[in-house]
């Protein structure tokens, strides 16, 4: 995906120097946009409390402390009633079981969308295309309800049979997509050769997929473990909280937390992302790319 | 195809996905819309009981706040597809046609707030632009940023904008990288400086990459809820309200009116919009395609 080779696509782009120093500064600039308000945050989480509101440049704190960190693990076992390893553990499960569930049904769907017949299809699918362009919001109210109904609101199973609903069709979608871009004379071989449906997906169409699945392991996961609105109001159990749910209510609270406490309580959320990114950031990148060529 | 016609066993191949799309997706979809007839709080357990005709909308079309939500919805959508996209779109060309040594870790660096929790990116910001915070310091200012009545929403665009610019730039990277590069050339040939060429071939070729863009933007800006939950919880005093907050606000929110019926018709508000922009996008890309 990543080919870094120096272009040489118009030579006036090179000579201009005008260009160059243009693309300079504005990259500059941006890249300073960016990364300014992440080094902020850090930079206000590792201040000690005598020193937080003031800093060399900004940035650079006067007097480097972890105190804060440990503020913010005791503040959220105490205020939230659920610790940081806790909103850790909530959203892996969420995510994991999520991601899980999504992808081994999508593998058979999507199986059946791309080479077997049955009624409806192409109604159907157009059905799931259109359900990717609605807002989760507008499946908020009936959705409390029939989770209450089934009794399992407040449960992890409520917000993973929501995650599902929702995101089902993105994952039929990219599978269905990369089931076809494989050559027909493969399965056709193996339908000679007396191969079942089953094998054939097993043995012929799931290990070549392997690419097709890992943007989708990508997109669900980021969907998944960022999401908040299903998160909050169909967990409002404290112990359950996932980790954005839990860090709203750190950084919205009525009783104020203090700037140190409330940056330390941010950057314990955004660092494992980060360390996540670092190494995989090929495949998040590959991966949303492709992701968005599914519209 | 495999087989030539419709065998029983592919129902179980299919069967679970399509349970759960319809149990979790389509039903809570429709029974939305018809929620939107009737009156109820988060109390009930028959919903149906109290039918109210149109008075939901009726009540939300009095509502001035309602209005607001809209107005901002639509300017909020209007910052992500053209503001969003065409900072992109420059960005992308500076940075592949620039010649930089580390265009990779570039491009990393300004898609990684993409992969953060929208919350966090909204947390990260309020700091910032509170009126103690690092922005009135820089600017030597003491401005309440996010009071402003007629900033707020601007403040909530940009902060969305520094968030996803990194995924619109990735897919301009890609378009950019399966561009045909023949006319480039060419137009070297002819002289053509750099201008000439970002504006008259580079622009008209990632047309269709603009348009991906474009209609990705429009469909998160429809969602857009928790920065504007996290950074002003719609206030200061409802005025940079989104429809998808005013919905929480109405049904879920402590505090709030309680009133899950009127959430429900907002929910209907929502879904026609999106409907209307999917069905003028599929009129306009037949009508492209007869003219084609």
């Amino acid at each position: 995906m990543e080919t870094n080779k120096t272009n040489n696509y118009g030579a006036s782009f090179k000579r201009s120097p005008i260009f160059y120093i243009v693309t300079r500064i504005v990259v500059l600039f941006f890249i300073i946009i960016i990364i300014f308000p992440l080094l902020y945050t850090l930079s206000l989480s590792v201040r000690s409390p005598e020193t937080v509101y003031s800093a060399r440049y900004f940035l650079i704190p006067y007097e480097f402390s972890f105190a804060n960190y440990i503020d913010a693990f005791v503040n959220a076992e105490q205020k939230l009633k659920v610790s940081f390893p806790r909103m850790f553990l909530n959203s892996a499960v969420v995510t994991s079981l999520s991601v899980t569930l999504i992808i081994s049904m999508s593998i058979f769907a999507a199986f059946a969308f791309s080479h077997l017949r049955f009624p409806l299809k192409e109604s159907l699918y157009n059905v799931m295309i259109a359900s990717v362009a609605m807002p989760a919001q507008v499946l908020l109210i009936p959705l409390f309800y029939i989770l209450i109904y089934l009794g399992i609101i407040n449960t992890y199973q409520a917000v993973i049979l929501a995650y599902a609903g929702f995101l089902i069709p993105i994952g039929i979608l990219i599978l269905r997509m990369f089931y076809e871009q494989i050559p027909y004379e493969l399965t056709e071989a193996g339908t000679v050769d007396g191969a079942s449906d089953f094998q054939l997906l097993m043995r012929v169409l799931l290990p070549l997929a392997k690419p097709a699945i890992a943007t989708c392991v990508i997109l669900l996961f980021l969907d998944t473990w960022n999401e908040f609105i299903y998160a909050m109001i169909f967990m409002q159990d404290p112990t359950i909280h996932t980790v954005p749910v839990g860090l709203a209510k750190i950084g919205t609270s009525r009783y104020q937390v203090n700037i140190g406490t409330y940056s330390a309580s941010v950057m314990i959320t955004i660092i494992p992302v980060m360390i996540i990114f670092a190494v995989f950031q090929r495949w998040f990148i590959a991966g949303m790319t492709m992701g968005a060529l599914k519209h | 195809m495999i087989y030539k016609t419709f065998h029983f066993r592919t129902l179980l191949y299919l069967l679970p996905a399509v349970f759960i799309f319809l149990t979790f997706n389509v039903i809570p979809g429709l029974t939305s819309l018809v929620l939107s007839f009737f009156d109820f709080t988060g109390f009930e357990t028959n919903l149906f009981r109290n039918f109210v005709g149109i008075d939901n909308f009726i009540k939300i079309y009095e509502d001035k706040y309602f209005w607001i939500a809209l107005k901002n919805t639509f300017l909020f959508v209007f910052g992500a597809v053209f503001i969003q996209t065409g900072i992109a779109l420059i960005l992308s060309i500076f940075i592949f046609f620039g010649n930089f040594k580390f265009s990779v870790l570039v491009r990393s660096i300004i898609f990684f707030p993409c992969v953060l929790a929208p919350v966090s990116v909204g947390l990260v910001w309020k700091k910032i632009l509170e009126q103690d915070g690092v922005l009135n310091s820089i600017l030597g200012l003491d401005y309440s940023w996010l009071s402003s009545v007629s900033l707020v929403m601007w403040l909530i665009i940009m902060v969305n904008t520094w968030q996803w610019i990194g995924y619109n730039l990735v897919i301009y990277y890609a378009g950019l990288q399966s561009m045909n590069i023949e006319l480039l050339e060419a137009s070297d040939i002819d002289g053509a400086n750099w201008s000439q060429k970002i504006f008259s071939i580079v622009i008209p070729l990632l047309w269709p990459t603009t348009i991906l863009n474009m209609i990705l933007n429009l469909i998160g800006g429809f969602r857009a809820f928790d920065i504007v939950y996290v950074l002003t919880r719609g206030g200061p005093a409802h005025y940079s309200e989104v429809l998808a907050s005013y919905l929480y606000y109405y049904s879920f929110s402590a505090g709030g009116p309680n009133k899950m019926g009127v959430g429900a018709s907002v929910a209907f508000v929502i879904f026609a919009c999106i409907l209307t922009i999917a069905v003028a996008r599929i009129i306009v890309s037949k009508k492209l395609r007869k003219e084609a």
